[in-house]
C-alpha cells in the first residue's frame, strides 16, 4: 500500500488476531508521517454539543443552538488545521477524487444507526464528477435520504453571519420510509456553524422523522 | 500577447480565445497536457488526470485551448553583458550555437562549478536577435530565482517573464520566459530554443510528464545542461542525435575532488561510532563539513549525538525547516562549522573549505546523480581545491561505483 497523500509506502502492523481473521484488517490509507500532520479532537475535552475541540462545557454557539430545540451532540475527529485545509483544498477544490479514501480506517462514527450523508447540490455534483461526501464515507453503508437544491453561494464562501442565515435547502426524497428507525447519524465533511446539520436535521423532523439525530463529521 | 504559446484550460481563459487551436482535454486515452496515461474515473462516469491535477484538473470534458506563438520582430545583438568568456567557455559557447543554427540538440556536460550560465548567453542572444522566443526551465524555484535575475541583467532590453506555481500571470509579450519544469506543461510550440537546467535534479529525472513537456512545449533545438547527465542524453549525445560539450574542469581549473568510500556497520542514527566522531574532528579542524543523511528521522538524533560529542556550532536543516534559510547563512559565516542536512543543499551550495560526508550513501535514496551533486559541494574554491569527501556505507551499492567512477572519468580529461 502507498500513502494516498505522499504517495510513500505504508507499514501495516499485523497482529496476532488480524492474522487469524478473527479481526478485519483496516488497511492504513495514509502513512504515519502524513497522519501526523492532522490534529485530532480529544473527545473527553469536546463541547458535547458540536464536538469543538477544549471545550469541556457546553460552548456558547451549542447554547445559543439549544434554546432552538434538541440539540445533534456532534462529534468530528480532526480540527480545521493545515494540512486538513491543504487536504479539502486538494479533494474538493482541485478535485482529485483519487483521495476519498485517505480518512476511511478513521471515519467510523461512534455509535450506530441510519447514516443519513448530507449530499451535495446538483450543480456541485456536475462541476465535480463526484459527491466529496458520498466520496469520504463510500466505505460505510449509506442511506440516501436527504437531497439539496441549487443555492446560490457555497457556505465556503460565506462569513459566519451569512452561513447563519442560510435558508433551508434540505428535503426527504420522495419514497423514504423511516420504519422503525430509532437513531439517524447525519454525516458530513465540515462542521462550522452547524447551521447545514441543523438544517438537515429539520428537514428530517419535517418529514415526521420522530427517532434520535445525531451528527458526525471528519472536520470540526 | 501574454498567453502567446500557452496551452490553457476552458476555467483559465476568460479572454477572446477565438486565435487558439481548441483540442479536447484527453483523447485517446492520454492526458493531452502533460502525455500521462494513468487516468481516473469519476463516479460521474467521466475521467481526469491525476498526474497534473495541481495545475487544475483536465477531465473529459475540458477543453484545452493552445494559442499560437508567431515570431517577434527581430532585434539588434539584446546581449548586454559585458563580462568575459575563458577560452574553454568561448570554445563551448561556439559550440553551442552551432548546433542551435544546424537544428539539433545539444547536451552541455558541465563539472558542478563550472560558470554554465555564462556559456548560454551567446546562444540565447542568437535567437532573441532573430525575433526567437527562448524559455529557459530549471527543475526547482530555488534556481529559477536565482537564474532570473542573472539573466535580466544580461539581457537587459529584453521583455522577460518568470514563471513558477503561484506566480501571478504575465501581463506582456515576453521573447525571454524562465520557469519551472512543471510550468512548460501550459506551453505548446512556444520556444524557439528551449534550455533545460539541472535536468538531473529530482523531480525531473522521475517525472514521465516533465520530459513529455520538454518536447511538447518547444518548436526548436533543445538545450540540456547537466553535471551528472541522465543515460538517455549521454547515449543520444554519443550516437550524435545530439551535440555534446564536456566541461570537466572547475573554474580554478583543479580536478574534482574523488570520494573515498568507507564500508563499516554504523548503528545509524542511535548511535555514531567513536571512529567516525573521531573523523569528524579531524575534518573539523581544518575545515567546515556538510553532512548529509538520507532520511529527515535521522537529524535530530544525529545533531543532539554530535553537539554534545563535539561542538555546539552543529545544527541539522531540512527542506521544511523554517530556520532553513538563517541556519544556511550562519554556515556560510562560519559560525556553524557543521551541517547535517537532507539532499536539499546538494545543488547550488558554495562554501569555501568544505568537506563533505555522506552517512547512509548506500540508501535507495541516492543514487548516482544525488553522490555526484552531494561530492561536487567540496573543492570549489581556488585555494582549498582538495577537499575531503567520504561516502559512508553499510555496503557497496553500484550508484557508489558509478559516482566515484564518472568522477575520475571527468577528472581524466
Amino acid at each position: 500500500m502507498r500513502c494516498v497523500l505522499c504517495r510513500q509506502l505504508v507499514q501495516i502492523t499485523w497482529t496476532l488476531p488480524v492474522i487469524l481473521g478473527q479481526r478485519r484488517l483496516r488497511v492504513p490509507q495514509l502513512c504515519a508521517a502524513c497522519l501526523r500532520t492532522f490534529a485530532p479532537i480529544v473527545v473527553a475535552t469536546a463541547c458535547p454539543g458540536c464536538g469543538r475541540a477544549d471545550s469541556p462545557t457546553l460552548c456558547v454557539d451549542c447554547q445559543r443552538w439549544a434554546r432552538q430545540g434538541a440539540l445533534l451532540h456532534h462529534r468530528a475527529l480532526f480540527s480545521y488545521n493545515a494540512a486538513m485545509k491543504a487536504f479539502i483544498q486538494q479533494y474538493k477544490g482541485l478535485g482529485d477524487w483519487r483521495l476519498h479514501t485517505a480518512f476511511q480506517a478513521q471515519l467510523v462514527p461512534p455509535v450506530s444507526g441510519v447514516i443519513v450523508p448530507l449530499t451535495s447540490e446538483p450543480a456541485h455534483f456536475i462541476a465535480r464528477g463526484f459527491d466529496p461526501v458520498l466520496g469520504l464515507f463510500a466505505h460505510l453503508s449509506l442511506h440516501l435520504w436527504l437531497q439539496k437544491t441549487d443555492t446560490s453561494t457555497p457556505q465556503a464562501q460565506k462569513n459566519r453571519a451569512g452561513r447563519l442565515a442560510t435558508p433551508q435547502s434540505f428535503s426527504v426524497r420522495s419514497g423514504v420510509v423511516f420504519g422503525r428507525t430509532r437513531r439517524v447519524i447525519l454525516v458530513d465533511d465540515l462542521y462550522t456553524t452547524g447551521r447545514t446539520l441543523y438544517h438537515a436535521a429539520a428537514a428530517l423532523r419535517m418529514a415526521g422523522f420522530r427517532g434520535e439525530i445525531t451528527s458526525f463529521s471528519l472536520i470540526r | 500577447m501574454w498567453y502567446s504559446g500557452m496551452q490553457l484550460l476552458d476555467t483559465e481563459v476568460d479572454f477572446d480565445s477565438s486565435v487558439a487551436q481548441a483540442v479536447p482535454g484527453l483523447a485517446d486515452g492520454h492526458c493531452q497536457r502533460c502525455g500521462q496515461s494513468a487516468l481516473v474515473q469519476l463516479p460521474s462516469g467521466d475521467y481526469y488526470c491525476p498526474h497534473c491535477i495541481n495545475l487544475g484538473r483536465v477531465t473529459s470534458r475540458t477543453t484545452l485551448y493552445r494559442f499560437p506563438a508567431p515570431q517577434l520582430p527581430s532585434v539588434e545583438w539584446p546581449l548586454t553583458w559585458k563580462g568575459q568568456l575563458t577560452a574553454q567557455q568561448t570554445a563551448v559557447a561556439a559550440a553551442l550555437v552551432a548546433s542551435l543554427q544546424a537544428g539539433r540538440d545539444h547536451l552541455l556536460w558541465a563539472v558542478t562549478g563550472a560558470g554554465k550560465t555564462e556559456i548560454l548567453f551567446p546562444a540565447i542572444a542568437t535567437v532573441l536577435a532573430a525575433g526567437g522566443r527562448v524559455g529557459v526551465a530549471a527543475p526547482r524555484l530555488d534556481v529559477v530565482r536565482e537564474l532570473a535575475p542573472r539573466l535580466q541583467v544580461a539581457f537587459a532590453h529584453t521583455a522577460m517573464a518568470i514563471r513558477y506555481g503561484g506566480a501571478p500571470w504575465p501581463q506582456r509579450t515576453v521573447a525571454l520566459t524562465v520557469l519551472t519544469t512543471h510550468q512548460l506543461l501550459r506551453y505548446h510550440q512556444a520556444f524557439d530554443l528551449l534550455v533545460i537546467d539541472e535536468n538531473d535534479a529530482f523531480p525531473f529525472a522521475h517525472d514521465p510528464a516533465l520530459w513529455h513537456a520538454v518536447s511538447a512545449a518547444s518548436r526548436g533545438p533543445k538545450l540540456w545542461l547537466s553535471a551528472t547527465p541522465p543515460t538517455r542524453l549521454r547515449q543520444a549525445a554519443q550516437r550524435g542525435t545530439m551535440g555534446l560539450s564536456i566541461l570537466a574542469r572547475r573554474f580554478h581549473g583543479h580536478p574534482l575532488p574523488v570520494p573515498r568510500i568507507r564500508i563499516q556497520a554504523l548503528h545509524l542514527p542511535q548511535r555514531i561510532a567513536p571512529q567516525l566522531i573521531r573523523q569528524l574532528q579531524q575534518i573539523l579542524m581544518t575545515h567546515q563539513c556538510l553532512l548529509f543523511v538520507p532520511d529527515i528521522a535521522w537529524l535530530a538524533p544525529l545533531t543532539q549525538q554530535l553537539q554534545t560529542a563535539i561542538t555546539t556550532a552543529i545544527a541539522g536543516v531540512h527542506a521544511a525547516d523554517a530556520q532553513r534559510a538563517e541556519k544556511v547563512a550562519a554556515f556560510r559565516q562560519g559560525r556553524l562549522r557543521l551541517l547535517v542536512t537532507t539532499t536539499i543543499l546538494e545543488r547550488g551550495v558554495t562554501i569555501p573549505r568544505c568537506a563533505v560526508v555522506v552517512l547512509g550513501a548506500d540508501s535507495a535514496r541516492f543514487d548516482a546523480a544525488a553522490l555526484i551533486q552531494m561530492a561536487g559541494r567540496a573543492g570549489r574554491s581556488a585555494d582549498s581545491p582538495d577537499d575531503p569527501v567520504w561516502f559512508y556505507a553499510r555496503h557497496d551499492t553500484l550508484a557508489l561505483h558509478q559516482a566515484i567512477r564518472t568522477i575520475r572519468q571527468l577528472n581524466a580529461r
